[in-house]
């Protein structure tokens, strides 16, 4: 085989993303232009009605977008006070140690749960829980399926977080500890703001998988196509209304579905995009 | 290593290529494989059938139960033989798509299940079920419904009301029942396969919403009755027409089909005016096309699909269906039926002669 | 008061320690509750018939539970459903998947391979039921049913960017005097990676599939859109096929199923967890 042929293959094969990637885009770009003509792109945004009456189809995004946010933010909040210890003990404290390479294990075995066993455990364990402590009557509910979105998501923050921890230079830290400061005082003075701006994008990417988590919300979040008015109400999030309506949408509530799953694409896209690039950005400087 | 990866996977692409023919043959024509897709509602009733019907002539039925509303879908789609629908389609769905025939298979109820620590016996009447899955009486202990049950304690905690997050046929027989016997019902939510229910939780399919009922206190839903004795969860008696409070037996929805049935089979049995009926009674539906060749269907597969249907009008499948707690077709219906499945063509010629 | 300041500030060090111990060490409570349950509930199902037979029809699990005998039955529909669709989407998923990775890692600097590598990145963070949703328009709907094929496509796009980022990674890890002496021996570029790049990435790269496979096993949302599911065992790659996650969202729909849950849950699990444990180990030892 020569060089030239060679390059061709290796060319030809990589042509594949572009061509999957243009149309994952032009599929649902067409298919979700019925419902963006039939509403409006702003108004289908902000409606919040999900009313399939025939006749007066309405057809709006906006409780399935506020449940995926809630769901996401609260989850990233939970997420916090487990994965910054997890990467500072993996990453500061034990810095190579068996310790450490134990609990990068156990958050790594975490991280390849499927989310339908996740969903099962919320559903069958947490769900429970919270009847009993008597925070919702149903279990269910955005509150539930964030607590366990919040397990889901700490090995991607706290991996990532980790590798920025450990390049820290060691010279800065022991410049600051010659002149008498604790370890605590070097992680808050030292290490967080030079490894800051990676740890802030290895949150980006974890939020980019919260996002579009999709059976473990379903199983949880309760399936009601309300705007949740508080944590412990149903709802429903982008991801979940798809799942539980697709197969057997047609017409326009198929087309709002699959508009649905633009806006989450493009969300997800952009989410990761800037997370990327703030990578980039922290491991160079 | 490499190796024996290489070969699971030649094996397992051998196993499927070597697989995909072989169907047994019999005097009349070739054994089919025929799937449908709709109802959960009368799926314990189908899974029998399918069965029994597999020994008649060897033909494999495989039917996804993923709701009345993905059924008429993938009908709609040409990518199964038949749907199954607890809603008959309505005069704007049919006019969505090529003609179809609905052949009704049996009969059944949808039942008030709920999950009330000691309580064993309720009494409900149609607005009072409204009145709570609208969001209105929001405590069990509510005057109405202490007033209905004034031998039962009911505890001063939330109604939880659960519902279908599906598009199903017995969300339509349960609403179109609520449209029927409150005026708030019908003017806020009306009847659908999918209905904005205010509060509560969802679940998907009759299983699903029987799971949660079966798993949260206080809880009150809407389920295919065969999944209410299964689980073994108490449901109400429900007011009927004439004043009764009913429960759901073989006998109790045979009296709310003894009106007249229309010549298409497509009508409601729901708060039916007759002595002794349950009030949320319906027909369960396969609905197929009158043109049996569409997606390269073989003439062979559109014989099974009809042999299927005769089967299930037959007195051997009726019989079954009170066994698993749904009620036979009355004889109007089978008569109607039969003669529909005359009108169904191949290529423009009636199949059934 | 010097001296208590600095008492103070030691004791705050100390409380910084043991509450990120604490802390940390609590994130592996989920982990165990999560196998302790799954396997706690799930072992005594698992016996042989479990593995040879489909799962049950509703009606028969019902009249088990209304005479209290264990549900008949297993998920051998599942497990054949995935091998084959695993099976398909591995073959076309891993040569696809390791060429890419050589372009990217052959022309880094190439602007087209800059573009395809932020592609890889933007495939790899979609959701996966917009991966479920693109097949179904994609395969479903022209091929006119669901299928084994359209499932395999979907975990296929799914492990796609996971293969072509290990590969591109572990080729560029490795020591560039390795391509030149290659090709100083006279090699041309296509023999020096099939004989000796590829080879030597060997281990990075089997990782990176292992890894795909693990994520894409327990994938249950796009093969709603595209498998269906299936209550027989069946081989044909054109028909509706079940699946193990498939049968797991099934079971737990459906309460007369739900005894199976555990045991098909614990199959996936360990099934997952042990590719991974595999992958983790592999990618150790090629890194001595």
């Amino acid at each position: 085989m020569n060089d030239k042929l060679y390059k061709i293959i290796l060319f030809v094969a990589a042509l594949i993303m572009p061509i999957v990637c243009g149309g994952v885009v032009y599929a649902l770009v067409t298919d979700a232009y019925d419902a963006f003509e039939h509403f409006g792109f702003l108004k289908f945004l902000s409606s919040s009605e999900w009313s399939y009456t025939e006749g007066n189809e309405q057809y709006g995004a906006l409780p399935f977008i506020t449940g995926t946010l809630m769901t996401t933010l609260l989850a990233l909040i939970f997420c916090i006070p487990f994965s910054l210890p997890v990467a500072l003990f993996v990453g500061e404290y034990f810095k190579g140690t068996k310790v450490a390479s134990v609990l990068s294990t156990v958050t790594d075995l975490l991280a390849g749960i499927p989310s339908i066993i996740y969903g099962l455990w919320g559903f069958y364990t947490l769900r429970p829980i919270i009847m009993v402590l008597n925070i919702s009557p149903q279990g269910s509910g955005v509150l539930t399926a964030s607590l366990v979105l919040s397990i889901m998501i700490i090995p991607y923050a706290a991996s990532l977080s980790a590798e920025f921890i450990k390049m820290v230079p060691n010279d800065l830290k022991e410049g600051a500890y010659s002149l008498g400061a604790t370890r605590a005082e070097v992680i808050r003075k030292v290490v967080f703001p030079v490894a800051g701006s990676g740890i802030f994008s290895s949150y980006i990417l974890a939020i980019g998988r919260a996002l579009g988590e999709t059976m473990t919300v379903t199983m949880l979040i309760g399936n009601t196509n309300n705007i949740p008015n508080s944590i412990t109400s149903t709802g429903n999030s982008m991801a979940s209304i798809i799942a539980n309506q697709f197969g057997e949408a047609d017409g326009l509530r198929l087309s709002s579905l699959i508009a649905i799953g633009l806006i989450l694409f493009l969300i997800t896209a952009l989410i990761n995009m800037i997370g990327k690039i703030m990578i980039k950005r922290a491991r160079i400087a | 290593m490499k190796k024996i990866f290489s070969s699971i996977i030649t094996l397992t692409i051998a196993i499927a290529m070597v697989s995909c023919g072989g169907n047994a043959t019999n005097g009349v024509r070739k054994a089919q494989e025929l799937s449908g897709a709709g109802a959960t509602f009368p799926l314990p009733f189908y899974n029998v059938v399918f069965e029994n019907f597999s020994h008649v002539n060897g033909d494999v039925v495989a039917y996804g139960g993923i709701g009345s509303g993905g059924g008429v879908r993938n009908l709609r789609d040409k990518i199964v033989d038949f749907a199954g629908s607890d809603a008959f389609l309505t005069d704007n769905e049919m006019a969505d798509m090529a003609p179809v025939v609905h052949v009704p298979t049996c009969m059944g109820a949808v039942v008030v299940a709920y999950n009330l620590d000691g309580v064993k016996e309720l009494k409900l009447t149609g607005e009072i079920v409204a009145d709570i899955f609208a969001g209105e009486i929001k405590m069990w202990n509510d005057e109405r419904l202490v007033a209905l049950n004034p031998d039962v304690t009911l505890p001063a905690e939330a109604i939880i009301p659960v519902f279908r997050s599906d598009g199903s046929g017995t969300t339509f027989v349960f609403t179109d029942y609520l449209t029927k016997v409150s005026p708030m019902w019908k003017e806020k939510f009306g009847a659908g396969k999918s209905v904005n229910f205010p509060s509560g939780q969802a679940a998907k399919g009759n299983p699903g919403v029987a799971g949660v009922i079966s798993q949260t206190k206080n809880s009150i839903g809407y389920v295919g009755s065969e999944y209410a004795f299964a689980q073994k969860i108490p449901y109400a008696r429900i007011q009927n027409a004439r004043g009764e409070f009913v429960l759901p037996s073989s006998a109790t929805i045979s009296a709310a089909a003894s009106g007249t049935i229309p010549a298409d089979t497509r009508t409601s049995i729901t708060n039916a005016d007759a002595a002794g009926a349950y009030p949320i009674s319906t027909f369960t539906w396969m609905i197929i096309y009158k043109e049996q060749n569409y997606s390269g269907r073989s003439k062979e597969q559109a014989m099974a699909t009809l042999d299927l249907l005769k089967y299930i009008l037959s007195d051997d499948a009726q019989n079954i269906t009170s066994e698993v707690h749904y009620a036979p077709l009355p004889a109007k219906a089978k008569e109607l039926s039969l003669t529909n499945l005359k009108t169904v063509t191949y290529d423009g010629v009636s199949i059934l002669q | 008061m010097n001296k208590l300041k600095i008492k103070h500030r030691l004791a705050q060090d100390r409380l910084m320690l043991w509450g990120i111990c604490l802390l940390a060490a609590l994130t592996a409570v989920p982990l165990l509750a999560i196998l302790g349950e799954v396997l706690l509930r799930g072992y005594d199902q698992l016996s042989w018939s479990f593995f040879t037979e489909p799962t049950p029809t509703a009606y028969k699990a019902m009249k088990a539970i209304e005479a209290d005998e264990p549900i008949p039955g297993g998920i051998a529909n599942g497990i054949v459903g995935t091998m084959i669709m695993l099976g398909m989407a591995v073959v076309v998923a891993v040569p696809l998947g390791i060429l890419c990775g050589a372009f990217l890692a052959e022309n880094s600097k190439n602007r087209f391979a800059q573009f395809v590598s932020y592609l890889t990145d933007l495939l790899q963070g979609t959701p996966s039921v917009i991966i479920g949703i693109i097949t179904y328009i994609w395969v479903v709907v022209p091929m006119k049913g669901y299928s084994a094929i359209a499932g395999s496509v979907a975990l296929c796009i799914m492990m796609l960017p996971l293969i072509i980022r290990s590969t591109e990674e572990t080729l560029k890890i490795l020591p560039a005097s390795l391509k030149e002496a290659g090709l100083a021996l006279g090699g041309n570029k296509a023999r020096v990676m099939m004989k000796i790049q590829l080879p030597a990435a060997f281990g990075g790269i089997f990782t990176g599939v292992l890894l795909a496979i693990s994520r894409v096993i327990g994938e249950m949302a796009p093969l709603m859109f595209t498998a269906l599911g299936c209550s027989l065992i069946r081989f044909s790659i054109d028909k509706p096929i079940s699946a193990v996650p498939l049968l797991i969202w099934e079971f737990f729909n459906d309460p007369n199923l739900q005894e199976l849950i555990w045991g098909a849950s614990l199959f996936l699990l360990l099934f997952v967890l042990t590719l991974n444990i595999t992958a983790k180990y592999i990618a150790k030892k090629w890194n001595q």
